[in-house]
């Protein structure tokens, strides 16, 4: 019996696919299972063979919901991607409303606004820590001389301003993402909207709202919901700036995942905790998905 | 005609044969990593003592390599998790323990029976002893040294101060943070040497955090060391690392730095009217905290042939020749007799230096469990050190707190 041109087109399709699934189950599937699987293992271990030797057990799991570091580290994650998530989406939304008016230069200006983004994060938290050192910054310098300031601040040093420090670095790094989205999205709403609401007698508010928003309120909430994810796992920026600290003040999950691993060498619970952190974003993802669902459909 | 050819045609082809292949049987490469191939002073001295083997050993070449002192124990570690140790292994004494635990080192009892370094080497070579082992040779035991500028002093009439009271006033007198001035450059970032930092105020008062085998951090004589200590960082720029630290000196910025004897190579590159202010003294403690510095090694799990040729190289690192220009770096020296009475009459500043290095308290935990975990150990107590720096909170309830979570994460039997 000769095979239907269905079943030839399904083998040619599972053939064409062959070659992605094989790539997800390499790079993403399987890393996956040993990082899960390593999260099992219980106890401290400097070598991996030695420790995936071990029997699995929920152990590393009861040690890190037992930590108060843990909570501290989630208090701090939230805290940073909200701090970061939302002035930098508010800069990048005035920024792209600034960059869709025509003006001179508007081209030049729009490729300097991305340079933010392509410095890598190392480099940006050490121009930062230069500019806030609470010595020689010059921030320091300026707010004392306008009179702001009467004492020098330790900005990345205090417990109370470090969090604020680190913020400044990661919206001024992610902000351009923002703006270059929502630029894009502007130039797809029909001018003739505009025109007809200014017919209307709409207000600059108004057309915003009622015109400007519904157009890129789409791409501006999966942009959001990108960021959110790579800030939620944020690394280099703070690691370079504050090593987490001071006294903790800035020790996000990233950070907290890192000490484990690397100084204290519990692969273990580091794993464990990067399983948590799996699973926040999961949840997280899940649940913007449902509103992005209804943008996209 | 056509004999003539094949043969001078053999001959060439062997003779090209010979010649690619004869280096690459011969040459043996060692890696070298250290966080000293680029200190002013000591780096000299490592890359003189490079070429000099490699003059001696032209089969072997060794490659040295220049690893952040803040990365180095942790790349380190990762090499020897990883089954890739370096061949010559350079550490930081107070690491030594974690790493011999693991069983990472090669014990050298057998090798060093044929040398003369037992018979030379000071008391702080047993720090090298692991399971009854002994698993490397001590390259610098030291004591603490005071580094000051003296024009600041002068400008403050002030003399250079013989107790930690008139130390710290001497500080408060000296800074006056709105014009970039300081007391003190002092490591005020999270830094794995936050904890000598520390320890050195602990020790040099006398009192001790871990005593008769416990953690002692809540003795009140401890808490007032710690309080004098954070006093102290009050007139230090924030945020500083160890190595901003010894800048901020060198720039004539601050008028004290706390710091091993191997900074004083690095003073000569000083600004021409800032060096001759720059001088080097006792610390004002009534003991002078101190320890084993750093060590070398040989990894156990290298081919016999390298693990020959690294221990050659350590050896001639600890002749009398090479011992002897170590200690003229500024660096003490262990091997007796390292300075000759001429040495020290034309380098005055290496008296007062061999001089603290002799009379040095250990400023390392000895407790054989911290030990083997220093590297937890400092990242907690470095973490209670930045606590104190960055908030108000009382220095006892920091101590309290630090000493119930070292009891919770390194408890000792």
């Amino acid at each position: 019996m000769q095979p239907s041109l269905h079943d030839a087109e399904r083998r040619l399709a599972w053939l064409l696919l062959a070659p992605a699934l094989l790539a997800v189950a390499l790079l993403i599937a399987w890393p996956l299972y040993v990082i899960v699987q390593m999260s099992m293992r219980p106890g401290k271990a400097l070598a991996i063979s030695e420790l995936m030797a071990r029997p699995l057990g929920t152990a590393n799991f009861d040690r890190v919901l037992h930590q108060q570091a843990l909570w501290d580290a989630f208090g701090h994650s939230a805290v940073y991607t909200a701090g970061s998530l939302v002035p930098a989406f508010v800069a990048g939304l005035l920024f792209a409303l600034l960059f869709h008016r025509a003006f001179p230069a508007r081209r030049w200006l729009r490729s300097l606004l991305l340079l933010p983004w392509a410095v890598p994060g190392v480099v940006v938290s050490i121009t930062f820590l230069w500019m806030l050192d609470a010595s020689y910054g010059v921030v320091n310098a300026v707010l004392r001389d306008l009179g702001i300031l009467s004492t020098d601040i330790a900005w990345f040093v205090d417990a109370r301003t470090a969090m604020a420090a680190v913020l400044v670095p990661t919206v001024w790094k992610s902000f351009p993402f923002f703006a270059i989205t929502i630029l894009a999205a502007l130039q797809s709403i029909p001018e003739t909207l505009y025109e007809a609401a200014r017919v209307d007698g709409a207000s600059a508010w108004q057309r915003f709202r009622h015109v400007t928003w519904p157009g890129i309120r789409g791409p501006a909430l999966l942009a959001a919901l990108l960021n959110a994810l790579w800030t939620f796992r944020e690394f280099d920026i703070i690691y370079a700036s504050t090593r987490g600290g001071p006294a903790g003040a800035t020790e996000t999950l990233g950070i907290l995942v890192y000490r484990e691993a690397f100084e204290s060498f519990r692969f273990g619970t580091a794993a464990a905790i990067g399983v948590l952190m799996l699973g926040t974003a999961a949840i997280f993802v899940a649940l913007s998905m449902r509103v992005l669902r209804r943008e996209f459909t | 005609m056509l004999k003539r050819f094949v043969r001078a045609a053999t001959a060439t082809c062997l003779a090209a044969s010979l010649a690619a292949t004869a280096p690459a049987i011969a040459q043996t490469t060692l890696e070298f990593p250290t966080w000293q191939a680029e200190e002013p002073g000591v780096s000299t001295w490592w890359k003189d003592l490079v070429a000099a083997y490699e003059k001696k050993h032209p089969d072997v070449k060794i490659n040295l390599q220049q690893v952040p002192f803040a990365q180095f124990v942790k790349q380190m570690t990762v090499r020897f998790a990883a089954g890739n140790p370096p061949d010559i292994v350079h550490l930081p004494s107070r690491d030594f323990a974690s790493f011999a635990d693991q069983g990472w080192l090669e014990p050298l009892d057998a090798r060093l029976a044929r040398t003369d370094i037992p018979a030379n080497w000071p008391a702080l070579q047993s720090e090298m002893h692991w399971n009854g082992k002994t698993q490397g040779v001590l390259l610098m035991g030291y004591g603490g040294m005071l580094y000051y500028n003296e024009q600041k002093l002068k400008d403050a009439k002030l003399g250079v101060p013989k107790t930690p009271d008139e130390w710290l006033a001497a500080m408060k007198a000296t800074t006056d943070a709105g014009k970039g001035q300081f007391g003190l450059a002092t490591i005020t970032a999270e830094h794995p040497n936050m904890v000598v930092e520390m320890a050195s105020f602990v020790i040099g008062e006398g009192a001790d955090w871990l005593k008769a085998g416990k953690y002692n951090f809540t003795d009140p004589a401890v808490v007032q060391a710690v309080d004098q200590w954070r006093q102290a960082t009050g007139y230090a720029p924030k945020g500083t690392n160890s190595a901003t630290a010894r800048q901020l000196f060198i720039d004539g910025k601050v008028t004290f730095l706390r710091d091993g004897p191997w900074v004083w190579g690095a003073l000569a590159k000083a600004p021409a009217d800032v060096r001759p202010n720059l001088r080097i003294g006792a610390l004002p403690f009534p003991v002078t905290p101190g320890g084993a510095s750093n060590s070398l090694h040989l990894a156990a799990k290298t081919d016999a042939k390298k693990k020959e040729a690294a221990w050659n190289f350590i050896v001639m690192a600890a002749s009398p020749e090479w011992q002897s220009r170590y200690a003229l770096t500024g660096s003490p020296a262990p091997r007796k007799g390292a300075l000759t009475a001429a040495d020290l009459a034309a380098h005055p500043h290496l008296k007062v230096i061999n001089d603290e290095a002799a009379k040095a308290h250990n400023l390392f935990p000895e407790v054989q469990a911290v030990r083997a975990e220093y590297n937890d150990f400092a990242t907690l107590v470095t973490r209670a050190a930045m606590r104190m720096i960055s908030t108000q909170d009382p220095t006892p309830a920091v101590l309290s707190d630090l000493q119930a979570e070292l009891a919770r994460q390194l408890p000792l039997k």
